[in-house]
């Protein structure tokens, strides 16, 4: 009897799984549905309020909802308190920076009537003072107008020490700002600055969050900072469910031609391999982040995958400290191992071709020297460099010496398994030419620890560690890590200088970029850095780490930036 | 008994107080909570120096546990970095009920941040554990009844195949299976990810479809675990002499087996039970970062990974709660399912 019992539950089970999966969702491939085209996107339906809360939809097929996935969620939507890509690359989306980013990096003027410069009056001669001219028609989701008021109270905000912001920089290059007039928002530097770019990639409402930092003396805790339920970009918060998904409907009031998709689902999906799952089974119409060993997967799905240059390179930061290994300091040993190193075969093994080496820091922007490439793989000459440099195995153990110092170098860096990966093709590589190396990986909080958290790169732990950066706001190249004023010391453990690089001309350089506002001064300055990098291998480009990205074949006219990938968000389409 | 209860929660105070001391030394190494701030890149310099201050991340140790117990609005810090306290503290301590607030999502209380989720995990982990325990119970019973029979080794066997199975190798293969390749076959297939279709909407025929793969994926590897306790202390009990008697009064045998040996061989499973359901509250920590489930075990992994102290401290501090309060509940069921037992 029992018997009988077990058997019919295995069955009901098995027969309750098809049932289920049969009801309530849709069966039709990717790419394929009923929803119908043809009529324009603004007249389907009308467009939600940015208030409503019930996720309900009954109307299900007349709606176009691109779902997107992030694979980190949200940490604050307020943009003055964090620092997170999944969140900046958001603004786009439902708040509007001054000027926004094509898919050639060039600004394109969002809130202002043209770019400032000094041919057109913009930018002072003396290069201290920047004027915005804003747009007449300018106006937040509910309809109240964006004036220099509010350009004014953004940069109150960040500055005020009564609200703990993720980061001051750039607006604490600034002396002021002020409103001249409802239209019109002055600048003032003590200097000039070059990344001026950098700024107003955001926002904040006065008439909204003005009265919340009077009453509270602080924006800290506003309701605004996870719910910005004001916006002024094409489409406007909605909801945002914990640990689920985010919405963004499409905002009635914005100034620009309306979006034709009626709603940006964005779902938060922590693993990259359900990522890719989702990807392939229709569930998800844009990701990033994408594995590269899962691209060959996705696009034989149908997946479109593309690679938008954001202004990363992976490669390798090398320890000049006195405590450091000696053999760093010699550039013909820093020389052998970048010929050493087979990193074209990396790029089209690991990396499936899918990129190629980062000759520097700054690739993919105007302000790499177009002479340089990257070292090549050539084992012989990194013997004779090692060999003339004095480092040979005098005591056979495989490993070359000198002075009774091993060359073995320890290297750190993330978890991530592309770059574990690569410490062990590495290590491999390197003994070849009898350099050891010691490999180690890190969990991010903890690889990225300040010198007096004991991260291991900030605390000199490392010989070699390894990353990827860009440039501080991408597209402007301007980098400051690389100043003798940011060796960490006791003094200042927060310094971050982990290379401890003092070198003077390079340090000249960097200080020179940030005050040439003019870009063919400022472009002749860094090819010399990067040059003068280059030639000293003061950095090692291992790959050009662009973003990759997966859209599904029904997302349509997609054009994607580096800067800012939803530049041009109100003109996607989707074809259900 | 009302005495014995009370005993026992008097004792939990300071064994609560004990675990927030070491949870929170412990929680002082796990990582730097500005490396990064969730960026790309490492904090710049200013910003460290300046957050580490505003945060009171540069008070000692033992001051920070302060602060999180009792609170710090008696205390001023240095918000602006002119070296003068002049800011009073807004926090009211654990003991007057302020778990803080979170350093990820800033501003928002834990409780909020932790309350928001707490549904989501009992939906997922009650509906598993409900299916873990009636398909235990019913292969349990068979397996002990027809022992060494050829179904009682195939179902041994294929319970420890799911035993010892990692979870995320399970939920990975059944998303590739029911998922991506029903659906490439042109079969009715599963959802992958999430709780609900954004087209359709969160309604309960979206959820249920949604919740069939983890929770079956957590179904499966624990399934052998209680299947084998049940069939050993079922096998056990069929022995007795109270068994043979009720035989032997003539009782059906559907009713000696559910009512006189599954009641007695329950005992052990209601341990095992009592202190699983105060783990339900943690959440599935692989399953729900699989299937992108916004669970528990999700939002710790994540705060975790943020060094986001306050509300990890409050989710731990939480799990420590229920498992002393369901301990205490399971002491109790043991006297109402054996009269043997009596507390003093």
């Amino acid at each position: 009897m029992i018997g009988k019992t077990s058997r019919i539950w295995l069955l009901a089970t098995f027969l309750l799984i098809l049932a289920l999966a049969a009801c309530g969702g849709t069966t039709s491939e990717p790419g394929s549905s009923t929803t119908d085209t043809t009529a324009p996107a603004s007249t389907d339906t009308p467009a939600e309020q940015p208030t409503d809360a019930p996720v309900e939809q009954p109307a299900a097929t007349e709606r176009k909802v691109a779902t997107f996935i992030w694979t980190q969620e949200f940490d604050t939507l307020n943009p003055i308190y964090t620092g997170m890509w999944f969140v900046s690359i958001t603004f786009d989306i439902w708040n509007a920076p001054a000027w926004s980013f094509n898919n050639k990096d060039e600004p394109v003027p969002v809130l202002v009537t043209q770019m400032p410069s000094e041919a057109n009056g913009g930018i002072t001669d003396d290069g201290r003072t920047i004027t915005l001219n804003l747009r007449d028609d300018i106006k937040w989701s509910d309809g109240e107008p964006i004036t220099a008021n509010d350009f004014v109270f953004t940069y109150n905000m960040i500055m005020d020490p009564a609200n703990i912001v993720q980061s001051t920089y750039p607006y604490d290059s600034m002396a002021s700002v002020t409103a001249a007039d409802d239209q019109t928002v002055v600048l003032t530097f003590d200097d000039p600055f070059a990344p001026w770019m950098t700024l107003w990639r955001y926002l904040l409402p006065e008439h909204v969050l003005a009265p919340v930092f009077e009453a509270e003396g602080t924006l800290d805790a506003a309701e605004w900072n996870l719910a910005p339920t004001v916006g002024a970009g094409p489409y406007v918060f909605a909801e945002w469910e914990s640990g689920s998904f985010a919405r963004f409907v499409r905002n009635e009031n914005y100034f620009n031609a309306p979006p034709l998709i009626d709603e940006i689902f964005i779902r938060f999906v922590p693993d990259d391999a359900s990522q890719t799952a989702a990807l392939q089974t229709g569930d998800a119409d844009l990701g990033t982040f994408i594995p590269y060993s899962d691209v060959p997967t996705l696009r034989d799905a149908g997946v479109n995958v593309i690679s938008v240059p954001s202004g990363y390179n992976e490669g390798w930061f090398f320890y000049f400290g006195d405590n450091g290994n000696p053999a760093l300091q010699d550039v013909n040993v820093r020389k052998a191992i970048a010929l050493a190193f087979d990193r074209e075969a990396l790029s089209q093994d690991l990396l499936l071709g899918l990129t190629k080496p980062a000759a520097s820091l700054w690739d993919n922007t105007p302000y790499v020297d177009p002479s340089i490439t990257p070292y090549p793989f050539d084992p012989e000459e990194a013997k004779r460099l090692l060999d003339e440099a004095g480092w040979v195995d005098s005591n056979s153990d495989g490993t070359r010496d000198k002075d009774g110092v091993e060359l073995i170098l320890s290297h750190g860096t993330t978890i991530r398994e592309i770059r574990q990966d690569t410490q062990a093709v590495a290590q491999q590589q390197l003994a070849e030419v009898g350099i050891g190396l010691d490999i180690q990986s890190y969990d991010a909080d903890i690889f990225f620890g300040g010198m007096s958290d004991g991260g291991p790169a900030a605390s000199g732990e490392l010989d070699i560690f390894q990353w990827s950066d860009g440039p501080s706001v991408y597209p402007d190249p301007d980098h400051y890590y690389w100043y003798c004023s940011e060796i960490p010391t006791d003094e200042y453990p927060d310094g971050a200088n982990w290379q401890r690089l003092c070198d003077e001309t390079l340090d000249g350089l960097f200080a020179l970029q940030t005050t040439q506002t003019d870009f063919a001064e400022r472009q002749q300055t860094f090819f010399e850095i990067t040059r003068y990098m280059h030639d000293n291998v003061i950095w090692l480009g291992l790959w050009q780490d662009p973003d990759i990205w997966a859209l599904s074949g029904r997302l349509q006219n997609v054009n994607m930036s580096g800067a800012s990938p939803f530049y041009s968000l109100a003109e996607w389409d989707m074809q259900n | 008994m009302g005495r014995y209860i009370i005993r026992r929660l008097l004792q939990a105070i300071p064994l609560l107080f004990i675990i927030s001391v070491i949870l929170f030394v412990l929680m002082q190494n796990m990582g730097d909570p500005i490396a990064t701030l969730g960026g790309r890149r490492a904090t710049r310099p200013e910003d460290r120096e300046r957050l580490t201050r505003q945060l009171g991340l540069d008070k000692p140790m033992y001051t920070q546990y302060l602060y999180w117990l009792v609170g710090n609005d008696w205390d001023k810090f240095d918000a602006d970095g002119d070296g003068v306290p002049e800011t009073p503290g807004q926090r009211l301590g654990v003991l007057r009920g302020d778990f803080g607030t979170s350093m990820v999502n800033r501003g928002k209380p834990v409780w909020e941040v932790i309350w928001e989720r707490i549904p989501n995990t009992l939906l997922l982990m009650a509906a598993a554990e409900v299916v873990i325990i009636v398909f235990a119970v019913l292969i349990g019973v068979y397996s002990a009844l027809h022992q060494y029979s050829v179904a009682d080794n195939v179902i041994t066997a294929v319970s420890f195949i799911g035993y010892s199975m990692p979870i995320f190798f399970i939920a990975l293969l059944s998303i590739y299976i029911f998922s991506v390749k029903f659906q490439r076959w042109g079969l009715p297939y599963l959802p992958s990810v999430g709780m609900f279709d954004p087209q359709v909407g969160k309604t309960p025929s979206q959820v249920a479809r949604h919740m069939i793969l983890p929770v079956l994926s957590i179904a499966f590897v624990s399934l052998a675990a209680y299947s084998r306790y049940i069939r050993s202390t079922m096998l056990e009990v069929m022995n007795q002499d109270y068994i043979r008697t009720a035989r032997a009064k003539g009782l059906r045998g559907r009713y000696v087996i559910v009512v006189h040996a599954l009641k007695n061989a329950s005992l052990p499973i209601v341990t095992v039970v009592g202190l699983d359901i105060a783990f339900l509250l943690g959440g599935a920590v692989v399953t729900e970062r699989i299937f992108a489930w916004p669970g528990m075990g999700r939002l710790f992994l994540d705060h975790v990974s943020r060094s986001d102290v306050p509300v990890v401290m409050g989710i731990l501090m939480l799990l420590a709660v229920t498992v002393i309060v369901f301990q205490i509940i399971t002491d109790i069921a043991y006297a109402w399912l054996d009269p043997r037992i009596r507390y003093e």
